[in-house]
């Protein structure tokens, strides 16, 4: 009974503990981005509240809490209120796999406990997929409660763009799962240790660097982010899915592509980049300092996480938006063939050279 | 030539010029923007602002009251009200000057057509106001941004210098002739 009173209690401080971390990194990213896009472009981005304008997000957060919380005419209330938390929750739920730190075990009043991961399930990876299938529903039937045109194309752009994108970044996966051999992140990540040319964007018997590219760019699809930001295309369709917004409900949805953005960071930094694994052994700590292997993991994890939310960035200050066309000749005709083709070569290099 | 192309095209190589481009920009963070509240743009010298009425060193108003500048002003943003000076039948002043900023597009027209250099263009421009009505300005308005945007003023005209041409004053404040 102790037993599990203290496992529920772990558990719940991690899921705790990785929320708040998640949320802050969201607050921490709204003021990051708007900076780096200012710095690229020549501006400074907020600068008002607090010193730099560091203070920005806990004004923005606040503002949103008090701002009016509408519904317009004619919406579906239910449905209206639903789709910001069908949006939010998939994508937080998405971090329950997700290991930040190494596969280690303690052992908490008698209680086998792995603080790094909040439950390392076989299927990982199939159930991050599956969880963010489901957030394009919050967005679709968002578009389609608010009773407006703008929202309405929006969610039907963002609901075809998901599907069509969301199919190559399981494909590019597969290359991965071949070689891991495994769908458990937990396992993949482990499969990558050792020095750099073990992660699998470099592993042999074939670099998995296509499906890279390939799972990048889908990526930035799939969260909705430019050049890809066709479903809130604010030149054409006001603001996308969440035009009638307000409120909370928008911080929701805001919230929620934020944290998509740092989940599939995190999934690319896992599987392509080795995780929590330094380039070189010698970069984490190790011999004498090998009790602090946590440290120096969580720590590398953290860089590649930031690295690739600094390509979100990055990307956003370059890229014009596509067209539809474009965006859909580019997903199917492209993206797809590139990612099968992938499949083929590395199950037949897999067969042939199996890793040991 | 062709097998070029083909390599420039799966690397991105376009895309990657620009985000090169980008991270140039960041590296050598130069913002152009200026936090405008806290810190102000320097305004070139022959900057047309607020209009203003002005007044002589002894704090008589140079306007005699002409209505040279209504008859400038393309976009009829002054009136005025011109009447005698009381007690001096020769001397004419405003009595009432009105100027709706809310119509001035300050093309200093007026200051070009005032004959005793009455008008002046300040360099004011932070006029913003949340009631338009508060931008019809009246006599002492005007008077009061001369007074504060030009400290420094002129002597009268007559005591200028000995050859300067004047009209429309009072012979009482001439100095005395010597011949």
């Amino acid at each position: 009974m102790v037993e599990v009173g203290v496992k529920i209690a772990l558990s719940l401080t991690q899921i705790a503990v990785v929320m708040g971390v998640v949320l802050l990194t969201v607050m921490f990213l709204t003021l990051a981005e708007r900076k780096v896009l200012g710095w690229m472009q020549d501006r400074m981005g907020p600068m008002e509240v607090g010193p730099y304008g560091v203070l920005q997000p806990v004004a923005d957060g606040l503002k949103l809490f008090f701002k009016e919380d509408i519904v317009p005419a004619g919406a579906n209330k239910f449905l209206f209120s639903m789709a910001p938390i069908l949006a939010l929750v998939p994508a937080l739920i998405g971090f329950a796999v997700i290991p930040f730190g190494p596969d280690m075990t303690v052992e908490v009043f008698g209680v086998q406990f792995k603080p790094f991961v909040i439950t390392d399930i076989n299927v990982g990876i199939l159930y991050i997929l599956a969880f963010t299938s489901i957030g394009a529903y919050g967005i679709i039937l968002g578009g389609w409660a608010s009773n407006s045109k703008y929202s309405l194309l929006g969610g039907l752009r963002s609901a075809a763009q998901v599907i069509s994108y969301e199919l190559n970044v399981g494909l590019a996966i597969v290359g991965v799962l071949l070689l891991a051999g495994s769908l458990s992140l937990v396992k993949i990540t482990e499969a990558q240790t050792g020095w750099f040319w073990n992660w699998f964007i470099f592993a042999p018997p074939f670099p998995q660097i296509f499906a890279f590219v390939v799972y990048i760019i889908s990526a930035v699809a799939e969260t909705n982010r430019l050049p890809f930001d066709l479903p809130e295309a604010e030149s054409e369709l006001v603001a996308g899915f969440f035009t009638e917004y307000s409120g909370m409900r928008f911080a929701f949805f805001f919230l929620a592509e934020y944290a998509n953005m740092i989940l599939v960071s995190c999934i690319a930094a896992a599987l392509f980049l080795g995780g929590w694994n330094a380039p070189a052994p010698f970069l984490q700590f190790h011999g004498s300092l090998a009790h602090l292997l946590w440290l120096s993991g969580t720590i590398w994890f953290a860089v590649k996480v930031y690295f690739f939310l600094f390509l979100f960035f990055w990307l956003r200050a370059t890229l014009p938006r596509l067209r539809y066309d474009q965006l859909m000749r580019f997903g199917w005709k492209v993206m797809l063939p590139i990612a099968l083709g992938n499949i083929l070569i590395t199950s037949i290099a897999a067969y042939l050279f199996p890793r040991s | 030539m062709k097998f070029k192309n083909w390599i420039k095209t799966i690397i991105f190589y376009e895309i990657l010029v620009g985000m090169k481009a980008t991270l140039k920009h960041l590296l050598h963070y130069r913002p152009i923007t200026l936090q405008y509240p806290h810190e102000k743009r320097s305004l070139p010298d022959s900057y047309r602002g607020m209009l203003s009425l002005l007044r002589y060193d002894d704090g008589t108003e140079k306007c005699v009251g002409c209505d040279l500048c209504e008859a400038a002003c393309p976009s009829r943003v002054i009136k005025v009200i011109s009447a005698e000076v009381p007690g001096e039948p020769t001397k004419r002043y405003a009595k009432e000057y009105y100027m709706d900023m809310t119509r001035c597009l300050f093309c200093g027209l007026c200051v070009d057509a005032c004959p005793v250099d009455a008008l002046g263009m300040t360099r004011e421009y932070e006029w913003a106001v949340y009631d338009k009505r508060q931008l019809y300005l009246n006599k002492e308005q005007l008077l009061a941004i001369g007074d504060r945007a030009f400290p420094v003023r002129e002597k009268r005209l007559e005591l200028q210098h000995p050859n300067v041409a004047f009209f429309n004053v009072a012979f009482t404040h001439l100095p005395p002739k010597s011949s």
